[in-house]
C-alpha cells in the first residue's frame, strides 16, 4: 500500500512538474557617449501569455533611426508541452551614422518542449534590402556575421546565443544587427542593438 | 464599402440573436459578440472549446509553399496571438486573448500595415481543418495602421485557423487570416505555413 502510494505521488510529481518560458523582444537599444535609450520593450510573464511593445518611429541621432517597431512575445505552458516565440521587426532602418540600412529587419527566436523533444532556434530572422558600408547584401547572412565598421567599431549580423543546457532548458537571443562602438585604440565605448528577440523554456 | 459593413454587421446581429438563445447562460451575450464572423457548429461537448492556442513568427509564401521569400523581397508577414475560450463562458464560442499581425507587402493594403486584434469569438475551425486535432479558429475586432494612410477602428478579423502540427513549427504549422472589410471595401487574406516562429495547441486544464 505504501508503496503505490509513493508511486501515485512520484507520478503526481512528474506531471506537475514545473515548466517556466521567458521572452523579451524589443527594436532598439543605444548605450553611446554615456546616454542609454531603448524603444519599448515587450516582456513575457513566466507562466506565459502574451506581451507587445510597438513605436510609430524611434532614433538616437548618429546611432539609429528607424520606423514601424513592433515588439511581440508569446507564450504559454503545460505538463505535456511549453513554448515562447518572439519576433522583432522595424522598417526603415539606418544605424551607426548610416553605415549600415535596411528596408526591414526582422529577428524571431522561437524555444519549446513538446513531449519528447525540445530546442531552440531563429529561423525566420532576416533582412530586407540590407546595405552595409554602401554594398548591397543581396543573399541571406548567415548568424554570427562580423563586420568592420570604419570609424566606428565593427558590427555582429543575425547575432544568435544560444541559451539552457540542451536537457531541461533551451532558448535563444537574436540580435538582426550589434554594433560594438570602439574609439580610436580600438577599446569599447559603447553598443547599438537593433531589432533583438529572446525566447526559452525550461522544466 | 459601407454598405458592406453595413451587412456584415446586420449578419453579426443575426449570428449573435442565435447564438445566445442556444446559450445556457446568456446574461450578457450581446457586449462581446463580434459581427462579420458567422456561427461555427456546436461542438456538443459543452458551451465552450476546452483547449487555448498561442503562437508567433514569421509566414511568407502561400500554402502550400514553404520558406522565407528572397532577401529583396517584403512579401512577408509577422504574427503573435494568444487566444482562449472566455473563461467565464457567456455563450457558445465566446473567445478572449489578443493577435498582432504586421504586413510588410508595399502592394497590399495601405503600404503594408501593423494590425491589433482583440478576440471575441473562439472555436474548433470549419474549414476543413477540424480534421487536425490541433487546429483552432478565433476571430474578432481591431484597429489597423496602414503604412500610407489613417487609423482605421472595429475593422473585423478571423483566423480560419491556426495549426499546430509538430514541434518546430517551421514549415509545419500553419495560419489563415483574414483582416476586413477594409476601409476601400478589399479583404485582405493571408494563408501561409510558418517560416519562423511556433503555434502550440494547449489543452486546458482547471484555470490554465
Amino acid at each position: 500500500m505504501t508503496t503505490k502510494i509513493l508511486l501515485a505521488l512520484t507520478l503526481l510529481a512528474g506531471a506537475v512538474q514545473a515548466q517556466t518560458v521567458t521572452g523579451k523582444a524589443f527594436g532598439t537599444y543605444v548605450n553611446a557617449a554615456g546616454v542609454t535609450s531603448q524603444s519599448p520593450v515587450a516582456t513575457l510573464p513566466s507562466s506565459g501569455g502574451m506581451a507587445t511593445g510597438q513605436a510609430d518611429a524611434f532614433g538616437v541621432a548618429g546611432a539609429v533611426d528607424a520606423s514601424w517597431l513592433n515588439a511581440v512575445t508569446t507564450g504559454a505552458v503545460d505538463n505535456k508541452k511549453s513554448g515562447a516565440q518572439s519576433t522583432s521587426e522595424l522598417e526603415q532602418v539606418s544605424a551607426a551614422g548610416g553605415a549600415i540600412t535596411a528596408d526591414v529587419v526582422t529577428a524571431v527566436a522561437t524555444a519549446y518542449f513538446g513531449q519528447f523533444t525540445g530546442g531552440s532556434d531563429g529561423e525566420g530572422s532576416g533582412f530586407t534590402n540590407l546595405v552595409v558600408n554602401g554594398e548591397a547584401i543581396t543573399t541571406e547572412v548567415a548568424p554570427n556575421t562580423r563586420v568592420g565598421l570604419p570609424g566606428v567599431g565593427y558590427a555582429i549580423l543575425n547575432e544568435q546565443l544560444q541559451t539552457g543546457n540542451g536537457v531541461t532548458s533551451y532558448g535563444i537571443t537574436v540580435n538582426m544587427i550589434h554594433v560594438v562602438l570602439q574609439n580610436v585604440l580600438g577599446l569599447r565605448t559603447g553598443e547599438i542593438i537593433i531589432g533583438s528577440a529572446s525566447s526559452s523554456v525550461a522544466r | 464599402m459601407n454598405n458592406a459593413r453595413h451587412l456584415s454587421l446586420a449578419l453579426g446581429a443575426v449570428a449573435a440573436v442565435l447564438i445566445a438563445a442556444a446559450c445556457h447562460d446568456a446574461a450578457s451575450p450581446q457586449g462581446t459578440i463580434t459581427a462579420g464572423i458567422l456561427p461555427g457548429h456546436d461542438k456538443g461537448g459543452g458551451p465552450c472549446s476546452d483547449f487555448r492556442l498561442t503562437g508567433g513568427g514569421r509566414v511568407d509564401k502561400p500554402e502550400p509553399e514553404t520558406g522565407k521569400s528572397p532577401p529583396s523581397s517584403h512579401d512577408f508577414a509577422t504574427f503573435g496571438f494568444q487566444a482562449r475560450p472566455d473563461a467565464a463562458c457567456p455563450f457558445n464560442m465566446a473567445g478572449s486573448g489578443n493577435i498582432e499581425w504586421n504586413e510588410h507587402l508595399e502592394t497590399q493594403y495601405g503600404g503594408g500595415f501593423a494590425f491589433h486584434g482583440q478576440v471575441t469569438l473562439f472555436s474548433t475551425p470549419n474549414d476543413g481543418s477540424e480534421t487536425d486535432p490541433q487546429c483552432g479558429r478565433f476571430g474578432g475586432f481591431g484597429r489597423l495602421n496602414p503604412h500610407n494612410g489613417a487609423t482605421e477602428e472595429d475593422v473585423s478579423f478571423e483566423v480560419f485557423h491556426a495549426c499546430d502540427v509538430d514541434e518546430p513549427g517551421v514549415g509545419k504549422d500553419h495560419i489563415y487570416m483574414r483582416i476586413g472589410p477594409l476601409a476601400d471595401g478589399s479583404i485582405y487574406f493571408r494563408h501561409s505555413l510558418l517560416s519562423g516562429g511556433n503555434i502550440q495547441w494547449h489543452r486546458l486544464t482547471g484555470n490554465n
